[in-house]
């Protein structure tokens, strides 16, 4: 175990080096001088000097990635040019909102894909599968901006259900927590939720085929046994395959979702980031999430390894 | 130095003022009802409340709510005095000294005196937004606790009008504060409404300032200025970016009033029971400059080509959805500058003459780059419609779409790679005079001139807009600079946007404005 994950972190190595090339090299990838855009048009050529010192692009090229670098094991992401913080308190500070509407859209998206596909699977060609199957095309083919919009004219301006937006603080107030993330979870997880649908379907399908099942049913087991205990354990495999999918997803599409719904998570923090020309903030972000997502993948293969007997014993 | 030209409540300038308000002095705006948390629906998520540095209308809409300018613009975009209750000019034009409102404290507690402000026009001219207007000052003084004098290097006629401008305001803050670099500062004004919370891309709460002393020598509220009242507990503006969000709070009542109404939701907002619609005519100019550095827009016959083929009707109804007025002018109709002088050359939509100025000038079908953003719906537009118009006049127009931070550092940076650039000039045509042109003058010359002197009849005009004696030589000069604006064509005005603004038909007193003022707005119970 300890040998994979070391192996696992080994291999996420060449990835970040990658990743924090890319975030230093945005301030020459992006048009214009950053400098001017930051400065603004009454920036006096002295005060854009100053602003290119400040942001260390005087120095020559290795200087500034030595710096980047350096900076970077420290843990020094540099300050927000808007917000005026450090870009790491500004990002630790908000992950906890992201997380927690991924986390819940993640959760809407594992029971309504896993039941629907189940429920698909078990009809194979009746109604309910023709159903399950074109909620799942719906849920990959709707973009989630529109379904947001739609959710919101639905739910809070026609029902009056749920807020139309805003965010309340679990601990500040859970039922106003759950009120206000119902609908950026939905949005976010429905798209999700369709291709879980597919998945589950079809795994679904080529299990309940297998000779150990067909051994159950003739054995006398009730379907809910057979599906239950003997297939659904062969379904998760998958399954906990496109959680890490699923999720890196939930994290990019909360740029939008979080704009519709205004919602202070990352997301938004760094949509503002882009929209502002935060080049610290952008480049933090894109370092932060990316760092995330390979740790995060990185247990969603522990967790598969745990749950499926053949990896462990191939990975001996 | 002999005192003169008083600019004084109690003349007969604000003897006008009061006539316009119906009322007398003593009639001064109480709160019918007091209470309850006003919500707005931002369209903005401003990232810093630092109003000295910031020139975005999202920071605007809450910052003026909390914090107060020695002189800003009035209802009419006047020059008024709002932390001064007093301002004279010397007679030669060389200093002005600002009597300060007494009694005023800051947000913090502490008694508002002449070296904070000292300390606050020191901070500006270091990092303000429009600090430029501070290199006429010679030097500034606070000769006791209620008085600051300013002092310039040469006598500056419009120097008032530039110190008053509201889209970059000398706000005032606590001389702790002052020292504080960009975005440093802790936000501490002296106005009707304090921060209470500010959560970055969630929503600004804002609370009653109890020992708020407004200015008394107006009634009500005029622009940012006059006799302020915090009617509400609390203002709590919500950051909802995307329209149909923003439409939608409105729509069910979780926010009050929204800034702007996009033109395909009116009839349906109209419609709503509870909602009410308010139209501020002339809220925005829908403007473009082309880039007299890159060929062919360097050529003065194909700039000419290009403004004689538009058809501005036709350009503003597609940009606006029918909610314009075409306007041969770089100001809004009725204002001090006004004028429509050049505007024979205004809608022209005459594809003959277009075709016949590119043929005088030697255009040979070079591509003629216009420069927008799908970010902005009118901008977007205006360039779809506006490169049919220049294709069916022989023009080989294309479009380069980026996003608006990039389309706006290309436009500012680059010389080349774009030929025509489309922005809206919001507040600053609603400031007029010397603040509307600045832009087009050296050193800022959006149009990029080969001569970074830049056009030098347009030059010549500004100068005289900043520096005539008197408001009629300025709007004098303000014409001539619009005419060689035309004619030379630095800038392409399309016409005038309105701009709706949605409130909840429990919200009183609230006047829309080119930003959002919360004082002397209260909530029917």
């Amino acid at each position: 175990m300890i040998s994979f994950v070391v192996s696992r972190l080994l291999q996420a190595i060449p990835i970040l080096i990658l990743v924090s090339l890319i975030a230093f090299g945005i301030i020459y990838l992006i048009p214009g001088d950053a400098a001017v855009v930051i400065g603004g048009p009454s920036a006096t050529p002295e005060e854009l000097e100053q602003i290119r010192r400040n942001l260390g692009l005087d120095q020559p090229l290795h200087v500034q990635i030595a710096t980047f670098y350096i900076n970077l094991f420290k843990g020094d992401l540099g300050r927000s040019l808007t917000l005026g913080i450090p870009v790491m308190d500004a990002l630790i500070a908000r992950s906890p909102i992201t997380i927690g509407i991924a986390i819940y859209s993640l959760v809407l998206t594992i029971v309504i894909g896993l039941s629907t596909g189940m429920l698909a699977a078990l009809n194979h060609n009746r109604w309910i599968d023709q159903a399950a199957t074109l909620f799942a095309l719906l849920g990959v083919s709707l973009p989630n901006f529109w379904l947001s919009l739609v959710m919101i004219v639905l739910f809070s301006v026609m029902l009056g259900w749920l807020p139309t937006g805003g965010y309340i603080p679990f601990t500040q107030d859970p039922i106003g927590w759950l009120r206000t993330t119902t609908l950026p979870a939905a949005a976010l997880a429905l798209l999700q939720a369709g291709l879980l649908t597919r998945i589950t379907r079809s795994t679904l399908l080529e299990v309940l085929n297998q000779d150990y099942i067909r051994t159950a049913r003739a054995k006398g087991l009730s379907e809910w046994i057979v599906v239950g205990r003997h297939a659904l354990a062969n379904v998760m495999m998958p399954v906990v395959t496109m959680v890490g999918l699923v999720l890196s997803v939930l994290l990019s599409g909360s740029i939008v979702i979080e704009s519709i719904f205004g919602i202070p998570g990352i997301g938004s923090l760094l949509g503002s980031a882009i929209s502002n020309r935060d080049y610290p903030m952008i480049q933090g972000g894109l370092l932060f999430v990316t760092t995330a997502l390979l740790l995060l993948n990185i247990v969603i293969d522990l967790l598969y390894t745990a749950l499926d007997p053949r990896v462990r014993v191939k990975g001996r | 130095m002999s005192i003169s030209k008083r600019l004084v409540f109690g003349t007969g300038l604000a003897a006008a003022m009061l006539a316009s308000f119906g009322a007398t002095a003593q009639d001064q705006f109480t709160c019918p009802n007091q209470g309850g948390d006003l919500i707005v629906g931002l369209e903005g998520a401003p990232g810093t409340l630092d109003q000295q540095t910031a020139t975005s209308s999202a920071v605007r809409n809450i910052a003026m709510n909390v914090f107060e300018a020695l002189i800003i613009r009035d209802e009419n975009m006047a020059p008024t005095p709002d932390l001064a209750d007093e301002i004279t000019t010397s007679d030669d034009g060389l200093s002005y000294t600002f009597k300060l409102r007494q009694g005023v404290t800051f947000h913090n507690g502490k008694p508002m005196t002449s070296a904070d402000v000292l300390a606050s026009f020191e901070r500006y001219k270091t990092v303000g937004v429009s600090r430029s207007i501070m290199t006429s000052v010679k030097s500034w003084e606070a000769p006791d606790a209620s008085t600051f004098v300013i002092t310039l290097n040469e006598a500056q006629p419009a120097f008032l009008e530039n110190l008053s401008s509201s889209t970059a305001p000398v706000v005032i803050m606590p001389a702790e504060e002052a020292g504080k670099a960009a975005g440093q500062v802790e936000i501490i004004g002296t106005g009707p409404f304090k921060l209470a919370e500010f959560v970055p891309d969630s929503h600004v709460k804002l609370e009653r300032f109890a020992e708020y002393v407004p200015g008394n020598a107006l009634p009500g509220l005029s622009g940012f200025a006059g006799h302020k009242q915090a009617c509400v507990d609390t203002v709590t503006f919500r950051m909802l970016t995307e329209t149909a969000a923003r439409m939608a709070a409105l729509e069910t009542g979780e926010v009050h009033i929204v800034e702007s109404v996009p033109a395909i939701s009116m009839e349906r907002l109209a419609a709503v029971e509870g909602v009410e619609l308010l139209t501020l005519d002339a809220f925005g100019l829908n403007i473009g400059y082309p880039n007299w550095s890159a060929p062919p827009t360097d050529n003065l016959q194909v700039r000419q080509a290009m403004l004689a083929a538009l058809n501005m009707e036709e350009i503003m109804e597609a940009a606006t959805d029918g909610v314009f007025q075409l306007n041969p002018s770089l100001q809004f109709p009725g204002t001090t500058y006004f004028s429509t002088a050049g505007g024979e050359l205004y809608n022209q939509n005459n594809v003959e003459r277009a075709k016949a100025l590119l043929a005088e000038g030697g255009y040979n079908n070079e591509p003629v780059v216009l420069l927008t953003t799908q970010q902005i719906t009118t901008m977007y537009n205006t360039a779809l419609v506006m490169q049919a118009q220049l294709q069916a006049a022989g023009i080989n127009a294309q479009l380069q779409v980026y996003d608006w931070p990039t389309a706006l550092a290309t436009s500012e940076k680059e010389t080349t790679g774009w030929n025509f650039f489309f922005t809206h000039w919001t507040g600053s045509a609603a400031q007029g005079g010397a603040t509307t042109l600045r832009n087009l003058a050296a050193p800022a010359n959006i149009y990029k001139p080969q001569d970074p002197a830049g056009d030098p009849a347009y030059n010549a005009a500004f100068q005289q807009v900043q520096n005539g004696a008197t408001v009629e030589e300025r709007a004098a000069a303000f014409a001539e600079a619009q005419k060689v604006t035309f004619e030379n064509v630095l800038a392409i005005p399309f016409g005038v946007m309105s701009n709706v603004q949605g409130i909840r038909s429990n919200v009183e007193g609230f006047k829309p404005f080119y930003n959002t003022r919360v004082s002397n707005v209260w909530l029917q119970p």
